[in-house]
């Protein structure tokens, strides 16, 4: 009997026990009394209690808030936590495949210490004290001949903080870098620094609630799975709201746009230039905003007088009329009607100027601050740890910086050298860039790179010419991979230390800045699985081990986590009872300010920047310009890529459950094309840069949803590693087809969209 | 051939005629059970897994094969059963005629029969058909299902299925003259009683006689 | 009471989650998959629709696979197609049977959408609509979802003029209730999907009753009328031999027989 009431039990907690808020109104299915008892239980009804955690998760970036529930020691089952404000009790399809990424059999399971060659992948299993004593030695070697700055830290995922920032600050290297930054935000948020005097933050500031009109340039709602878009996306579409959708190929979003303007890649800015022109010349602009929160008009008036939706038609392939009516359509619903700061926004190279002239256009249509608009998200309050002062200042950029350590300032590192990357020579600022980081590996200027720490970023498969990255990793003194699974740059570790799943362990808070400041909590769910560990232990037994005791003066990350929450009045437990997230107030409109008298734009003015002096200092645009982009040469095809819904970049393609509803990536390209070119559906193709440089096979998929000019594939395919039984070699890599990049000279940015390829049988 | 072992017997079947039988009857009741598994939900226990299936393919080859098998082993006795099975002459009226008291065990008033009597050549003849049928929809309900309508595969099905009704009720008659004529050890050991012969099968008997008489034996 | 699915086509995104809550929920092995999104396009570069057929079981009323069924593994209940993949026999007539295409042959085995059995069971909703981020599903009591879908259709008139509900009539009535933005076909979903053929009621219901009976009754009535027949055919050989015994010393025993 006790069995029994044990497991009815267990069976509603688990149906009913969070997600309350979906099933309310849904609630009217038949009890247990009409379902049939042959119907057989899923087997994890049989026994034990289930424990619920509270977590956010880390199959992407985007951290929604997660609850997991646990029956013996096995995760069973995991669902977007309901009081979370980014996952609202939902979860996209690679949240819910947590639990297969966690029991990835391909795992790494134990601390290796290489015993072949690099790139051979012969390692020999060891114990953590050998591996972590062995890295020590060789990092405090490197320090001592060649100095701090000499260590390079790449990081990516939620974990990346104990790395690439805290770690990388207290050992005092400049040269700590996110793939998040230069190949992927630098551009928008530098522009958004320069016209509003604040990045965009992780989390876009889109006031969806309101909002009349939504347009969409290059992003791809729907195959970017970010859950909380995709619901706000949805229900604004199905309130009413217009949607605008600027994109070379007929994307899901496109598919639900009300107007789908087919770009011609790389013309974006003359047509955000051309949209300029209409609220100008039209006076559709909000005046009365412009007026109390810009200044530089005049200038960007008289800027914009010869770029007409004439003159942007002949470069954007659009015509004028649908130029003018989706403008006209935008400004009639200002102010809630917003451009969206894209995510992946380093196209060009030219990157930072284009995201300022979709600012230009939001500023004229008078959307921050407003509501049904943009607002302005706030960091939640949270103290740090206290530590001694940082060797150096953060400079990493990303997402998961903790708030008030990152700075204009370019830092220098302990003995006196400054980044590595060529900020303020090559380009003007920002974050540190990963991909320059990669030629002084090889070159030693302006000063040598000895070591590199690889924590989580697919190095091979994200960052452009891998070619020349393999080159680096030769040359390197030492490199050290913490990672879960034996992605393929991996094989070129000396050292490699496994981590435990963001599933099995504690982590640092995630702190979102938000309409609704908050935080949310990770903790542990079941042990970590193998001889795994979390970062966090690995970074401060690290720091033990190299002379950085001070700052990792916590015995436990419990002890760490309490001293965090207490500054906010909570702790690890009253956090978890409270549902793993604590909200707190945010400023988020206008009328917040004006109350005080203060301004929520940081710019030297105080106000939107239209026309920004520090470029023209720096002899750069200070109000855009197009300017054209290379064409692709005959017979080659632009290449274009982007997201699949179910994988995060090229992080989750081994995971079984993703892989199986997703196992390749395919080449979309224009039917007529491939006719043309005398290639079907289905038919495997390998494809070749201008370099010489080769990928595939892939399956071509014919299509009208694509221009005549690109091709386009899901990113993260194409990995070579045979530790990753569904990765390894399946459909094509975009990557290394990036045998060159184009810098944007305002953020570092990397342009990776500059690549043409075209279309060879064979391997 | 007849050994002292087989006094006062006859030789009905020659060993390779009893490894067709072997074979036709082996494969049958595998078929019978497999694929009954299909259809009688108790049995479904069977077939859960797909594993009967295989089976069910594997001796369908069996029975498909033979005829082959009976041409390539004794391509007369073949021949004669083909040939006789469609033959029917006035003491076979007859005998269907009395066939209820064969029925009932009696044969005393029955007429003369040859090596076949009536109901075994109907019986033959009945099995050669409705194989036939069965095979057919098998074939296509192994190798063309996914290629039919729903009321097509229904059709298919369905006279796949009654022909297997044939065939069973059928087996069910053979099994009933088998006991209640004790012919078991006729498809054991191939030899049957002189005097048991004489009764069921006289003409058969007589033409054997004449046959060792004229020094003609087969 | 009915329960059905609504899934509104004019929300859903395309995003796959609730494919993988499906796998996640039902822990489903990795090659087996309940709900497909599947690219419908059509038209040509640029003038385009396009669009998802989120392909899962409709949940027939007139269930063509129940129908085929041949162990009854697949079964209606509560107005939903359940699976019992323990009684399957992996025949495949589901998947032929099939007007949208649905039952897939797993490890021998037909797989398809439950409606998550257990969990809504114990009162919960299935996987798939409790994480749908664009809230395309709801799960429900089938004439409250029905006239939920119909009150979308009325709002959604100006966005989509040919929106409609699929699934009020389709197969007897469907457990999943579509919201569809355009025609059926935009996105290959038969508007009228075949009714179940008769011929498979005909055999179903009388050929394989009726011949299952027919031999059993067959069978019951050889071994009664066996036993007799031998008794009877012993009794003629034990006479025959005594006949012929008596025959060596007073003639044949044919002509006897003849005679009599």
């Amino acid at each position: 009997m006790a069995r029994v009431d044990l497991q009815i039990t267990r069976r509603q907690f688990l149906a009913t026990g969070l997600a309350g808020t979906a099933l309310a109104g849904t609630g009217m299915g038949p009890g247990r009394s009409n379902l049939s008892m042959r119907y057989p239980d899923p087997p994890w009804f049989a026994t034990g209690e289930v424990v619920t955690t509270y977590n956010y998760c880390d199959m992407c970036p985007w951290k929604c808030g997660i609850a997991v529930q646990s029956v013996d020691g096995k995760v069973i089952k995991i669902d977007g936590n309901a009081p979370d404000p980014k996952s609202r009790g939902r979860l996209c399809g690679r949240g819910q495949a947590g639990v297969s990424f966690m029991n990835d059999p391909d795992r790494l399971q134990s601390p290796m210490i290489r015993t072949g060659e690099r790139g051979e992948g012969k390692f020999r299993e060891v114990t953590w004290e050998e591996a972590l004593d062995y890295t020590a030695e060789k990092l405090l070697a490197i320090k001592d001949q060649y100095g701090p700055e000499s260590l390079a830290i790449f990081g990516h995922t939620s974990g990346d903080f104990w790395f690439t920032d805290y770690f990388a600050q207290a050992w005092g290297t400049p040269n700590a870098a996110k793939p998040s930054s230069a190949l992927c935000l630098s551009p928008r948020d530098e522009a958004s620094t320069l016209t509003f005097g604040h990045a965009v933050g992780g989390h876009e500031p889109m006031d969806w609630e309101e909002m009349q009109c939504i347009t969409l340039i290059g992003s791809h709602i729907g195959e970017d799975a970010r859950n909380t878009v995709m619901q706000d996306f949805v229900e604004a579409r199905a309130r009413g709201a217009q949607v605008i959708v600027v994109d070379p190929r007929f994307s899901t979003a496109a598919a639900k746009a009300d107007y789908w303007l087919p770009i011609k890649p790389g013309t974006d800015t003359a047509l955000l230039l051309a949209w300029i022109n209409v609220l100008i010349t039209e006076e559709r602009y909000d005046r009365a905003y412009i007026d109390q929160w810009a200044t530089g008009f005049d200038e960007l008036a008289s800027h914009i007088q010869e770029f007409t939706p004439e003159w942007a038609a002949g470069i954007t392939d659009l015509s004028a009329d649908q130029i003018r009516t989706t403008i006209r359509v935008m400004a009639d619903r200002s102010p809630q009607a917003v451009i969206m700061p894209g995510r992946h926004v380093t196209w060009y190279g030219n990157d930072t100027q284009r995201m300022r002239a979709e600012y230009l256009v939001n500023s004229l249509l008078g959307v921050y601050g407003r509501h049904g608009g943009m607002y302005f998200n706030k960091s939640p309050f949270l103290d740090s740890y206290p530590h001694p002062p940082f060797a150096v200042h953060g400079s990493s950029g990303g997402c998961s910086a903790e708030p008030g350590e990152e700075s204009d300032v370019l830092p220098l590192g302990p003995s006196g050298k400054a980044r590595a990357d060529g900020a303020r020579e090559a380009f003007l600022r920002g974050p540190t860039a990963m991909q320059e980081l990669i030629d002084p590996m090889i070159t030693d200027d302006p000063y040598r790179i000895a070591g590199l720490i690889v924590y989580g970023t697919n190095l091979l498969n994200s960052v452009p010419m891998p070619n020349r990255t393999i080159e680096a990793l030769k040359k390197l003194d030492f490199v050290l991979a913490v990672d879960v699974l034996p992605q393929e740059h991996v094989a070129w570790a000396d050292v490699v230390f496994p981590e435990a799943t963001y599933l099995e362990r504690y982590d640092q808070l995630s702190t979102v800045p938000h309409k609704t400041p908050f935080i949310q909590l990770r903790e542990p769910a079941v042990p970590p699985m193998y001889d795994t560990m979390p970062g966090w232990m690995m970074a401060r037994e690290l720091g033990l081990r190299v002379g950085l005791d001070a700052f990792f003066k916590w015995e436990t990350i419990e002890e760490y986590l309490n001293t965090r929450l207490r500054s906010v009045g909570s702790n690890l437990e009253k956090m978890h009872e409270a549902g793993g997230v604590i909200i707190q107030e945010g400023k988020p409109y206008l009328e917040d300010f004006e109350a005080d008298g203060g301004t929520p734009f940081h710019t030297p003015s105080g106000k939107i920047e239209l026309s920004v002096a520090e470029l023209a200092e720096a002899g750069l645009d200070s109000i855009p310009v197009y300017e054209p982009t290379e064409e692709p040469p005959d017979g080659y095809y632009r290449l274009l890529y982007g997201r699949a819904p179910v994988h995060t970049f090229a992080k989750t393609q081994n995971t079984p459950d993703l892989s199986a509803v997703y196992p390749e990536n395919e080449l979309w390209i224009n039917e007529d094309e491939a006719v043309a070119l005398g290639y079907a559906n289905g038919d495997r193709v390998w494809l070749e840069n201008e370099a010489g440089d080769r990928t595939g096979p892939i399956a071509v998929k014919a299509t009208q949803r694509i221009r005549k000019d690109a091709v386009f594939m899901v990113h993260g395919f194409g990995q070579q590693s045979s530790g990753l039984t569904n990765a390894n070699g399946k459909g094509a890599s975009d990557t290394k087809l990036m045998s060159r990049y184009k810098l944007d000279p305002i953020s570092g940015g990397a342009g990776l969209r500059v690549n043409f390829v075209r279309l060879t049988e064979g391997g | 051939m007849s050994g002292h072992d087989h006094e006062g017997e006859i030789l009905r079947y020659r060993t390779r005629q009893r490894i067709v039988h072997a074979v036709m009857a082996s494969s049958f009741l595998i078929l019978l059970i497999t694929g009954l598994a299909l259809v009688w939900g108790p049995l479904a226990f069977i077939a859960a897994g797909g594993w009967s299936r295989y089976l069910h393919r594997i001796a369908a080859v069996g029975f498909i094969s033979v005829p082959f098998l009976y041409i390539l082993l004794d391509r007369a006795g073949a021949r004669e059963v083909l040939v006789e099975s469609f033959q029917y002459d006035h003491d076979d009226v007859v005998w269907f005629k009395k066939m209820y008291r064969y029925a009932l065990g009696r044969t005393s008033d029955m007429p003369p029969q040859g090596r076949l009597n009536a109901g075994q050549k109907l019986h033959h003849s009945a099995v050669i058909i409705f194989s036939a049928v069965i095979v057919a929809t098998g074939i296509v309900l192994w190798g063309f299902k996914s290629s039919l309508s729903p009321t097509m595969l229904a059709w298919t099905a369905m006279i796949h299925d009654l022909s297997m009704l044939a065939l069973t009720l059928l087996l069910v008659g053979h099994v009933f003259f088998t006991y209640v004529y004790k012919a078991w050890s006729s498809m054991a050991t191939g030899y049957v009683p002189e005097d048991e012969m004489k009764l069921e099968h006289g003409k058969w008997v007589e033409e054997l006689e004449h046959q060792v008489a004229t020094g003609s034996e087969s | 009471m009915a329960s059905a699915f609504l899934l509104d086509m004019t929300r859903c995104i395309g995003c796959e989650a609730c494919v993988l809550a499906c796998k996640a929920g039902n822990e489903l092995p990795v090659e087996m998959q309940y709900i497909e999104l599947i690219e419908r396009t059509s038209g040509t570069f640029p003038n385009l629709v396009g669009g998802f057929e989120n392909h899962r079981c409709y949940h027939c009323t007139d269930a063509a696979c129940v129908a085929v069924c041949p162990t009854g593994a697949l079964f209606k209940e509560d107005g939903l197609t359940r699976l019992d993949r323990d009684a399957c026999s992996g025949c495949g007539y589901c998947v032929q049977a099939c007007p949208y295409g649905v039952p897939k042959m797993v490890g021998g085995r037909s797989s398809k959408c439950d409606a998550c059995a257990s969990n809504v069971g114990a009162g919960g909703s299935p996987w798939c609509v409790t994480t749908c981020p664009a809230q395309a599903l709801q799960f429900g009591d089938r004439e409250k979802i029905l006239a939920e879908a119909k009150s979308r259709v009325a709002a959604l008139k100006d966005r989509y003029p040919k929106v409609q509900v699929y699934g009020e009539t389709q197969a007897g009535g469907l457990g999943l209730v579509l919201v569809l933005p355009d025609d059926p076909e935009t996105l290959d979903i038969p508007a009228d999907p075949p009714l179940v053929p008769v011929t498979v009621d005909v055999w179903k219901h009388i050929v394989q009753p009726v011949s299952m009976g027919a031999t059993a009754l067959a069978a019951v009535g050889a071994g009664v009328l066996g036993v007799i027949a031998r008794r009877n055919h012993l009794a003629e050989l034990k006479e025959l031999e005594e006949q012929e015994k008596a025959g060596v010393a007073a003639g044949g025993s044919e002509s006897t027989e003849e005679e009599r």
